[in-house]
């Protein structure tokens, strides 16, 4: 992203920001609202569900002004925004009142509806309700693990976020990321007696050499292990046990004097 | 083989034109896919039989080639004899040998293979005299029909190359840029973005590594303009791009062709391979060190594959969905590098621009609309093929003067430009000259050339049904408002059609309209609702019809009618009843016949065969 | 679904067409795989992801995306219906409902008897022959209702 300082105005308001930001950002960074549902800050936007939607104009654009996405739009140097108005407000809700008719059971989708005042569709709900909006971030997170085992099928309204050939995907090493990242939990997952069910597939999981609890699969392990060029050997051990070894581990080292317990040896060893 | 200078070139097409002028009689077969699924393929074969059987290369000195598309596609198989000029046209394999005797070897016209002007019912024998064709004024269709597509030496001995040769030998690239801003080309594809800026854009862009695009996906169901080119004269497209290639710095390109177009795939592969061997593809060409290659991509039967950046994505093999485009192509397109892509019409037009210069081009056509612009001229007029007409001609000329008017004679009801992405014109709007701001004023699109004719048995609600389901089918379904709102708007046309339409769903159309068109990501979006909006302002009535009176005026929503038969007009003919595919009709023949209602699916057929005008929607 | 096997030899020589690990291919790859089987076989599209070097998942969303792929076998004779503009107000919407009710499956299926496909397409550039149906790529113009009909139950 280039060094260059731009200027711009937000609801009036002046502003500095990184050439190359979007407006989303610049927003978020000074606490100025505006929805989204198929942004991540760790993901690549698409502006897919267009619930971001601003006003922009430019004092050089002699009156010419447009919705854009924010999560898209790169600043630029005297650019002015609006994030609310009745046109954006009608946007907005006409965007929820349509993922609405798709989604009419989904509880986030109803609460973020509710927020800007739909509360049922008005539109006639389609044939195949889901809950999935399609917004696209389980794809995008799997492809950033590096895994890319699910992806879209199909397109316009039969569009759907799938495995391929809808049978259990061979990539899935079974982290589960798809499903923490959906904002509508569209994607269903368990764990039941050391084994992971995702996706039509069942993964053995590894079990904390301390406390012998389910850490994770073993794919995952040896897919994390495997990335990080480590020996899986160093990651046999559960976050809350690793994390009471650590402290134990200071502890020991600045607590000398102490006799050491017999725990604390062997965690040090 | 290779043609290394422009000297040599020169060479070549003199040879070329030699070869052509030994020849005292040629007979051209056109072979378009229109002619072809009409049997030409069999009459290029009789002809050429026959030559073989009884010597005629020899004894007449007789050349022969299957040709591109003519246009006239309505009288198809067509047959052209030159030098005379002589166009047969619906020919059959076995009028063949009639043809060899007669025309060929006694020098008599048949007068029943000859074109019959519907309006003054005289024959006419001239290819240029038929009304259809001398209207028109073709440039970028301005070989086609002449040469034989398939062969590069066809194409020289009519100037083909020249102007790649005048580009790179006597113009700096910035010239080249210069002479097509100067002449007001305007993308042919659609959208009608000034060439000459977008390939100054590109060229001053930084990136060393850059792309020359041709786009032949011709989405526009309806249209058949870039698919003829392409079949009819690739080398046309070629030129073009390299020409483009030199001005803009770029080395590499693609041409991406809709998966239904065989034909055309085939005939620019030919072209390709051949303008390779010749060097004016590839490395050093002409001799003037320039390199720049072409490959094709086909298409995978995507609607949205033609929007730029969804094509780029399909180019690089992956899923053809739009990006939003606040950062341009022609700075960061495929595979992120400066792009440009014209359409296959843009680029035909080049060389001619280079050749004949800017101002002939500009001189052309309206001020702000230059040269002239392809259709295909489909649906109920009578006429139905591809013109080229100079922009600024009027929507009447085209249909009346060029089309010979409606089908039977019936009333005209709209028109609609501009494929799913344009609108529907009605009566009112004949005069209005055809150019890139005048359509869009009037709240259609000029389009890639799609011109569809409509008569009063069309009904307009289901037009916008129409497109709007097309619509569905073909979003990508990435962004909420394109899937989801043209699926509504979808959903209510065909509650609409269907009978069960309801007080106020006009003003919800509206409404939803407003939000696709502001908050869709890409064109396709943007434009979805023009069909159903341009049907809404000039035809309410009909829409109200539908929703009030639960009737379909037009006689096509199903639900919506019933046919009958006027007792007063029919005159027991009984075409009708032999028609009936569900046999509902019944009378004696001179009786007047009665169609039983409930058995009727509403068909038509009786409808389109009745002589009288008997049957009536009720 | 009798599933044709699908013959590696002839998968193999669709790969070698085609520059190991460039991913830019796939499109041409299916299409290729496509006329070859007369589908997308998912055997014949892991050989060619591994071959391209891409995840499955990718090709899989390509070859649904596209209509020119199909993901089952197709019938003997694949039936077309332009339902291009032109096409479309000369009634051919008539007669894609008559094919579909005389044949039992929606535009996009199979009959059960693996004879028949039937598709729509949007424009196969024939308009002034409009409406068009195609039978396995062989033309006919100017259909009428009934005619359809009568052709298939003749060829029966
Ligand atoms: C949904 C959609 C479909 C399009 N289809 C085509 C097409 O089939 N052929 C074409 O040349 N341009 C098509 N376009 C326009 C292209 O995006 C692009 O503007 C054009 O190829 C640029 O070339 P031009 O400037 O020479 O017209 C389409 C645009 C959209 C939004
Ligand atoms: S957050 Fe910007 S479009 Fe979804």
């Amino acid at each position: 992203m280039s060094e260059k300082v731009v200027n711009l105005e937000i609801n009036g308001r002046g502003f500095q920001a990184r050439e190359g930001m979007t407006i989303l950002e610049v927003a978020k960074r000074e606490g100025i609202p505006i929805p989204t549902l198929c942004h991540h800050d760790a993901l690549e936007p698409v502006g897919a569900c267009r619930l971001c939607m601003v006003e922009i104009t430019h004092p050089n654009w002699r009156g010419w002004k447009g919705l854009v996405t924010a999560c898209l739009y790169p600043v630029e140097e005297g650019l002015q925004v609006t994030t609310e108005s009745q046109e954006i407000h009608q946007v907005r809700k006409t965007i929820l009142d349509l993922l609405l008719a798709r989604c009419p059971d989904a509880p986030y989708i109803q609460k973020v509806a509710a927020e800007h005042g739909v509360t049922a569709t008005s539109f006639k709900k389609n044939e195949v309700q889901t809950v999935c909006i399609l917004c696209g971030l389980c794809v995008r997170v799997c492809a950033v693990k590096g895994c890319n085992a699910i992806g879209t099928a199909r397109r316009g309204i039969r569009r759907e976020i799938a495995a391929p050939f809808g049978m259990p995907p061979p990539d899935c090493i079974g982290c589960t990321s798809c499903a923490h990242i959906c904002p509508t939990d569209a994607i269903p997952w368990e764990d039941v007696n050391g084994v992971r069910k995702i996706w039509d597939q069942e993964f053995e999981m590894v079990r904390c050499v301390s406390c012998g609890r389910p850490i994770m699969p073993v794919t995952q392990l040896e897919f994390e292990a495997k990335r990080a060029g480590i020996s899986p050997d160093y990651m046999t051990t559960c976050p809350a046990c690793s994390q009471q070894k650590t402290l134990e581990t200071i502890r020991t080292a600045f607590t000398i004097k102490r006799p050491a317990s017999e725990d604390a040896v062997e965690a040090a060893s | 083989m290779r043609i290394n200078s422009v000297k040599s070139l020169t060479r070549a097409a003199g040879r070329a034109r030699g070869e052509r002028k030994r020849l005292e009689t040629e007979v051209l077969v056109c072979a378009g896919t229109g002619c072809l699924a009409n049997g030409s393929m069999d009459v290029a074969e009789a002809f050429l039989g026959a030559i073989r059987r009884r010597k005629l290369e020899a004894r007449l000195k007789l050349g022969f080639k299957t040709t591109g598309c003519h246009g006239f596609c309505e009288k198809g198989p067509l047959v052209i004899i030159q030098p005379q000029g002589i166009f047969y046209k619906g020919v059959k394999a076995k009028d063949v040998k009639e043809i060899v005797d007669q025309t060929l070897l006694k020098g008599q016209v048949i007068q029943r293979l000859l074109y019959r002007d519907p309006n003054t019912k005289q024959r006419v024998e001239q290819y240029a005299e038929i009304p259809f064709y001398s209207k028109q004024h073709r440039i970028a269709l301005r070989n086609i029909g002449k040469i034989d597509p398939k062969c590069i030496d066809d194409c020289l001995a009519v100037g083909g190359y020249t102007g790649l040769a005048k580009a790179l030998t006597e113009m700096k690239p910035t010239e080249v840029i210069d002479a097509v801003t100067e002449s007001g080309l305007r993308g042919r594809g659609g959208g009608g973005f000034p060439t000459g800026r977008k390939w100054k854009t590109c060229r001053e862009a930084e990136d060393p590594t850059k792309y020359v695009l041709c786009n032949a996906d011709e989405g526009d169901p309806g249209a058949f303009m870039d698919r003829s080119i392409c079949e009819g004269d690739p080398h046309a497209v070629l030129e073009g791009m390299v020409i483009g290639a030199w001005a803009v710095g770029a080395s590499k390109g693609y041409i991406y062709v809709r998966e239904e177009y065989p034909l055309a795939v085939k005939h620019l592969q030919a072209a390709i391979e051949q303008a390779r061997e010749r060097g004016f593809l590839g490395d050093d060409i002409l001799g003037t060190g320039f390199s720049y290659d072409v490959q094709i991509a086909r298409g995978g039967g995507a609607f949205v594959c033609g929007e730029s950046s969804a094509l780029m994505k399909s180019v690089a093999g992956e899923v053809g969905e739009p990006r939003a485009k606040y950062v341009h192509s022609v700075i960061r397109g495929l595979y992120d590098k400066p792009t440009v892509l014209n359409n296959v019409e843009t680029w035909a037009n080049v060389p001619w621009i280079i050749t004949e210069g800017a101002a002939a081009f500009a001189s052309l056509g309206t001020k702000k609309s230059t040269g002239t612009k392809t259709f295909s001229l489909v649906g109920k007029v009578k006429n139905t093929g591809l013109v080229e007409v100079p922009m600024g001609i009027t929507l009447r000329e085209i249909i009346y003067d060029i089309g010979g008017g409606i089908i039977k004679n019936r009333p005209f009801k709209g028109v609609q430009t501009g494929g799913p992405s344009g609108g529907c014109l009605p009566e009112g709007k004949l005069d209005l000259p055809v150019d890139f701001d005048t359509l869009t004023e009037a709240g259609s699109m000029m389009g890639s050339g799609g011109m569809i004719v409509m008569d009063d048995r069309t009904c307009m609600v289901d037009v916008a049904r129409y497109f709007l389901k097309f619509l569905v089918d073909e979003s990508c379904g990435k962004c909420v408002p394109c899937r989801e709102g043209v699926h509504q708007l979808h959903q209510t046309v065909n509650d609409i059609c269907a009978g069960n339409g309801r007080p106020g769903d006009l003003e919800r159309i509206e409404a939803l309209s407003d939000v696709v068109v502001k908050a869709s990501l890409c064109a396709l979006g943007k434009s979805a609702p023009n069909p159903i909006l341009s049907t809404l302002r000039y035809f309410r009535e009909e829409y109200e019809a539908h929703i009030n009176d639960r009737k379909c005026p037009a006689g096509v929503c199903r639900n919506l009618f019933t046919f009958r038969i006027s007792p007063e007009i029919c005159n027991g003919c009984g075409l009708c009843a032999k028609s009936c595919p569900v046999d509902c009709i019944a009378g004696e023949k001179k009786e007047v016949h009665v169609i039983d209602a409930s058995v009727c699916t509403r068909c038509g057929a009786c409808r389109n065969v009745c002589p009288t005008d008997a049957v009536e929607v009720i | 679904m009798s599933e044709t096997s699908i013959d590696p030899d002839r998968v193999r020589s669709i790969l070698t067409r085609y520059p190991q690990g460039d991913g830019s291919g796939l499109i041409h790859a299916l299409q290729d795989i496509q006329a070859e089987f007369g589908y997308v076989a998912c055997e014949a599209v892991a050989r060619l992801c591994e071959h391209l070097n891409i995840p499955l998942s990718k090709a899989f969303s390509v070859a649904t995306f596209y209509k020119a792929f199909s993901l089952e076998p197709k019938g003997e004779t694949i039936i077309r219906v332009c339902t291009g503009t032109a096409c479309h107000i000369r009634g051919s919407q008539i007669l894609a409902d008559e094919l579909s009710s005389l044949l039992d499956v929606e535009p996009g299926g199979t009959t059960k008897d693996l004879k028949f496909t039937l598709e729509t397409v949007n424009c196969v550039g024939a308009c002034a022959m409009a409406p068009v149906v195609a039978f396995n790529g062989v033309y006919q113009g100017n259909v009428q209702p009934g005619a359809l009909t009568r052709k298939i139950r003749g060829g029966k």
